[in-house]
């Protein structure tokens, strides 16, 4: 089965991508807009890095760092978003043949959509995070706190098993937690809207809100690669 | 019966579906053609074809970019085809009111199980957030059931 929905993931991504095509030229002008503005904010951005990247190498030379973690993106373009009538997945235009496989983290810089679930030769489906069966399971910056996150409608989220002790306040970090074989620890996932105890229970409820319009992004990227390089 | 009376309305509608629908989104929400194809389709031809038909769009739909619960569109098209089935030739018979409340509440129903299904957890923890899915799903499918209505009305099939 897995074959078969590989291969007619491949057919609906190329009898998708003309369409594409076209929903790509009307989105051009305005695209072209907004990125020279991100050009100009990235620039200033990549100045003030650079002085802190210069200060961190010292700082890490310092504390004698053996291990860097680097990730391996991949980036895709959004080909197809499904034809049933509520958006659960969308269709990528990679699939083995760029090394991609089932079970990938999908992002966005703004953070976690899905992951990859099917792979064709040159298309995969990715299950995103407003499907029912998603979960994921995150890390509450600053206090450290970790729960499953579960999609709950539009942008928002909820977070559960949470411990009731620890100390978390709205527009706190959400970033996973690295308790899985599928996501690296530190991915951005979203803030934190209102936490709730839970009557009875020795856990807390966290509400989320995620960061990415599941019905808007054109483009994301594949984590195909978490490899350790020693220095 | 003829099978072009399937095949190219089928593949046309398809890729209606794949093509077009995403431009019609509101937000998440996109109106499913497909549904009312299959509903045509049985209040024509009956039970048993709108039932096949049904679950082979089911199969269709699944094969085109579904990542959970593969399998549950051939369910949920088979009853509405099943369910159409039933309104075959009973136009005449029925007030045109009831026989138009029947389809409205076939389409209903199958997008009651299919975010039944699709989204149990949120039925659980916020129920309003369910039926305002469900509602809005139906609505929107509806809408355009309804614009198609005036083209080629349901009753004319019979």
């Amino acid at each position: 089965m897995s074959i078969i929905r590989g291969k007619s993931t491949d057919i609906v991504a190329f009898i998708s991508s003309p369409m594409t095509w076209v929903k790509s030229l009307m989105f051009l002008e305005e695209e072209n807009r907004l990125l020279r503005e991100k050009d100009l904010v990235l620039s200033l951005q990549v100045e003030s890095m650079l002085n802190l990247q210069k200060e961190n190498d010292q700082l890490q030379a310092m504390l004698d760092f053996k291990k860097k973690t680097k990730l391996l993106l991949k980036p895709a373009h959004v080909v197809n978003k499904g034809i049933q009538p509520n958006l659960l997945s969308i269709v990528i235009d990679v699939g083995t043949n760029d090394d991609v496989h089932p079970n990938q983290p999908v992002l966005t810089p703004k953070g976690i959509v899905g992951k990859t679930v099917e792979t064709g030769k040159n298309a995969s489906i990715v299950q995103l995070i407003s499907d029912v069966n998603y979960r994921l399971s995150v890390r509450i910056l600053p206090s450290g706190a970790t729960g499953i996150l579960r999609w709950l409608g539009d942008r928002k989220a909820q977070i559960r098993e949470v411990q009731k002790n620890v100390d978390i306040n709205i527009g706190d970090k959400i970033i996973t937690s690295g308790f899985s074989k599928i996501y690296p620890a530190g991915l951005p996932v979203g803030k934190v809207a209102g936490v709730y105890d839970e009557r009875g229970s020795f856990q807390k409820i966290v509400h989320a809100i995620l960061p990415n319009d599941m019905s808007s992004f054109q483009y994301v990227f594949v984590i195909i690669e978490e490899s350790n390089e020693m220095e | 019966m003829r099978w072009n009376e399937f095949i190219i309305p089928g593949i046309a509608i398809w890729l209606i579906q794949l093509l077009i629908a995403d431009f019609l989104a509101l937000k998440t929400i996109r109106p499913d053609f497909m549904v009312i194809l299959v509903l045509y389709w049985a209040i024509k031809h009956g039970r048993l074809a709108g039932t096949i038909s049904g679950f082979l769009i089911g199969m269709l739909i699944d094969l085109s970019g579904t990542a959970s619960f593969f399998g549950l569109s051939p369910l949920i098209y088979s009853v509405t085809g099943y369910l159409g089935g039933y309104l075959m030739g009973s136009y005449s018979k029925l007030n045109p009111f009831y026989f138009s409340l029947a389809w409205v509440c076939i389409l209903a129903f199958q997008f009651f199980i299919f975010c039944m299904v699709q989204y149990q957890n949120i039925w659980y923890v916020d129920p309003q957030i369910f039926w305002t899915k469900w509602i809005g799903t139906t609505l929107y499918t509806l809408c355009f059931a309804g614009i198609i209505q005036i083209v080629y009305p349901l009753h004319k099939l019979n």
